[in-house]
């Protein structure tokens, strides 16, 4: 696992396509032993590059779900403060002396580890997904910058933990609200962008084996068009799975518009969307139909000019 | 074919650049990080050498987006031989939007850094730099920064808004104001001394000075949810009568609470955060680095999209009360302000809307910006001095 291609093979061993940037930016942070910043639109696939890299470093995936609200005891560590009461009430009477009792009350038997203390005090580097940063308040993005930075987490009944190894650390955000610069500086970034058409068509073809080569182009196809449209919610690759899944269950040989219209909740999620999709119909409209798509000839892109002035599209 | 002899003199001078024409923050640990990753990839191999230099050394989205640019502007200038210092910045490079998933992007880059960035904006079309990505279409670069058919003033210096000193009957009238902003409560728990929830952890703590009984119990209550505030101020022509006192809420907010964006518009819109801090600092006199968003026609409907796409996902959320100034007299179709304006109000806590016509007896707001703007207003009202802005606080609805 030294160089990006490698890395690339690796991942698409296990079904996920990456670029040569992210390969190489995985490669760095690997090198580098820093936090990985990882931002782009939903859907395409942040949270799941963490869960694949773990599975290719043969290493555990400890994740991190951030939300309004999450504290330092959600995500670091608690005492398990009613079984301690409770065995400091049944060993009272048992004879031990009181530093037995004390050290036993505050071992680890009675430490409840969450997902950060777990991270760094793993045998083996673990992967740690500390999933979309940005929905935590900005006093915990404060605590994170600590523990990314140190290593190190400081119990006072027990000590100072310090990593024994140190954890590959995979932050996701999805941009709700700006993160602090201190914060990025700590990490290296790498924006993830929805795939191109080409990568789009790999993807689906990697992920939904038997997909015939024709409805996966024309999924690829729909899905650049539907992005470039204003949309309030614009379709991920998740979209895109989920789509191409339905019309496999549905046994459809390709797409046309009755399809389109019946399967239009895998790919538009806000209603408004709908009503936009159906004003850039004439756009849309040539990738639709039973056609064969021409890939030599790049197909029907939308700003295609045929030569015949306002004439769209040939259709057939 | 590199502009220095060894490999980290070329890496310093391009952080160096990076950092001085493309305002990337880059100090002497990520030049440490880059020489390391230079360290794990082939040298020889141009685009691994950007890969790997990217994520080190570019924070943000923003920066992302110039950085290939600066990198083959550096290593590989052309037209040969001339010197890195007199190319043009990349970052005030306007972009088309002609691609379709890179146009957000690229417009992001449209806002000015600063105001000396901005200057630099002005002169520029016939620089030698064509970047990768936005190679072949120079010709309409120079049609984003042409002045519209209703601003045909460049408003550089003559019409730049004096920003007033602030005073102290604003600044107490912000500060009630935000302490007034009720948005419910937070999510998260802090100790308190009365609270809804038993904290066993410092109940236990203080248990220790009672002999491990545990008499005084410690709570944890929800505190309140700090509000977001985003102004939007009208900088067109028929708005000049009320400027002062909108510049003063915004001088005054910005002085009572951290969480305040500001931007201006008119034809355009343009992020002015930066320089009403500083003027709630008494550092800057003057809005000099407006271009398009000041004393033109107003495009009400088409800045608030513009605002929608470039800020609204990181800006606008359920903790966000924005506020309009404006006179509501678009030139704009009122379908696209009415959809911005629903989308605000879908994903704003509350749409405050201050028009100074309101001030003007027997006004009605029946132009069609405004009527189209009308219902997704939780608070439609003007405010002309400090005890005005302090009524505000009272009268201000919210979704809790």
């Amino acid at each position: 696992m030294t160089d990006a291609a490698a890395i690339q093979d690796r991942f698409r061993e296990r079904r996920f396509i990456v670029d040569e940037a992210f390969a190489t930016a995985l490669q760095i942070m690997l090198a580098l032993e820093k936090p990985l910043l990882i931002e782009g639109p939903a859907g395409v696939g942040k949270t799941e590059s963490a869960k694949v890299l773990a599975e290719v470093l043969g290493t555990e995936l400890i994740r991190l779900q951030c939300y309004e609200g999450l504290d330092a005891m959600a995500a670091l560590y608690e005492w398990n403060y009613p079984r301690q009461m409770l065995h400091a009430r049944l060993s009272e009477a048992d004879g031990s002396s009181l530093q037995e009792r004390e050290a036993y009350i505050f071992s680890d038997r009675f430490l409840l580890k969450r997902p950060l203390l777990d991270a760094i005090t793993r045998e083996q580097s673990p992967v740690l997904l500390i999933d979309e940063v940005d929905r935590a308040d900005e006093a915990f993005e404060a605590f994170l910058l600590e523990v990314l930075a140190e290593w190190q987490v400081t119990i006072p009944e027990l000590g100072t933990i310090r990593a024994k190894h140190k954890p590959h650390v995979i932050l996701t955000s999805n941009r709700t609200r700006e993160l602090s610069d201190a914060l990025r500086r700590r990490c290296l970034f790498v924006w993830l962008p929805y795939p191109s058409l080409p990568q789009e068509i790999e993807i689906l073809h990697a992920r939904v084996p038997g997909l015939s080569d024709r409805l996966a182009q024309q999924i690829a196809r729909l899905m650049q068009a539907l992005r470039a449209l204003p949309l309030q919610k614009a379709p991920g690759v998740a979209e895109s799975l989920d789509w191409a899944l339905a019309l496999m269950s549905l046994h459809r040989e390709h797409l046309d518009a009755p399809t389109l219209e019946q399967t239009l909740g895998c790919v538009l999620k806000v209603h408004e969307d709908r009503g936009v999709m159906h004003a850039h119909r004439a756009a849309l409209d040539p990738l639709l139909g039973d056609a064969p798509v021409n890939l030599e000839s790049g197909g029907y892109s939308l700003d295609t000019d045929f030569g015949f002035g306002s004439v769209s599209a040939p259709r057939r | 074919m590199y502009p220095f002899a060894s490999l980290p003199e070329n890496l310093v001078s391009f952080c160096e650049v990076l950092r001085r024409r493309h305002g990337f923050h880059i100090g002497p640990g990520e030049l440490h990080d880059a020489a390391r990753a230079l360290d794990v990839v082939d040298l020889a191999d141009e685009r691994a050498v950007r890969n790997a230099l990217r994520p080190v050394l570019a924070g943000t989205l923003d920066d992302v987006m110039v950085f290939d640019a600066a990198f083959t502007q550096f290593f590989f200038p052309d037209p040969a031989g001339l010197r890195q210092d007199q190319m043009p910045s990349t970052r005030t490079e306007p972009g088309t939007d002609a691609g379709g998933r890179e146009s957000d992007a690229q417009r992001a880059r449209h806002a000015p850094a600063s105001g000396a960035d901005a200057d630099e904006a002005s002169g520029l079309g016939g620089g030698p730099m064509t970047p990768l990505e936005s190679a072949g279409d120079g010709p309409e670069e120079a049609v984003v920064f042409a002045p519209s058919s209703y601003s045909p003033l460049d408003a550089n210096t003559s019409d730049a808004p004096e920003l007033p000193r602030i005073e102290r009957a604003w600044s107490d009238a912000a500060r009630l104001f935000v302490r007034r902003l009720h948005l419910g409560l937070s999510r998260r728990w802090r100790p308190a001394s009365r609270g809804r929830r038993f904290d066993l952890r410092r109940t236990w703590r203080a248990s220790l000075q009672t002999g491990g009984e545990a008499l005084s119990p410690r709570w944890l209550r929800r505190p309140r949810r700090a509000p977001r505030i985003v102004l939007l101020v009208d900088g067109s022509r028929s708005m000049s009568a009320s400027t002062r006192a909108t510049l003063q809420i915004a001088i005054a907010l910005a002085s009572a609470t951290m969480r305040l964006e500001v931007f201006t518009f008119s034809t355009k819109l343009q992020r002015v955060t930066d320089e009403v801090r500083r003027a709630a600092a008494g550092e800057l006199r003057r809005l000099d680095c407006l271009h398009h968003a000041w004393a033109g026609g107003t495009a009400i409907g088409a800045c608030l999209r513009d605002f929608l796409r470039r800020f609204g996902e990181r800006m606008v959320g359920r903790d966000t009360v924005v506020m309009i100034a404006s006179d509501g007299l678009d030139v704009g179709v009122p379908d696209v302000l009415r959809d911005a304006m629903r989308e605000l109000h879908r994903r704003s806590a509350g749409v405050v809307w201050l028009n100074p016509l309101l001030e003007t007896e027997g006004y009605e707001p029946t132009a069609s910006g405004m009527r189209a703007a009308r219902p997704y207003v939780t608070t439609f009202t003007s405010v002309n001095d400090a005890s005005g802005f302090a009524r505000l606080s009272r009268m201000i609805r919210l979704r809790a």
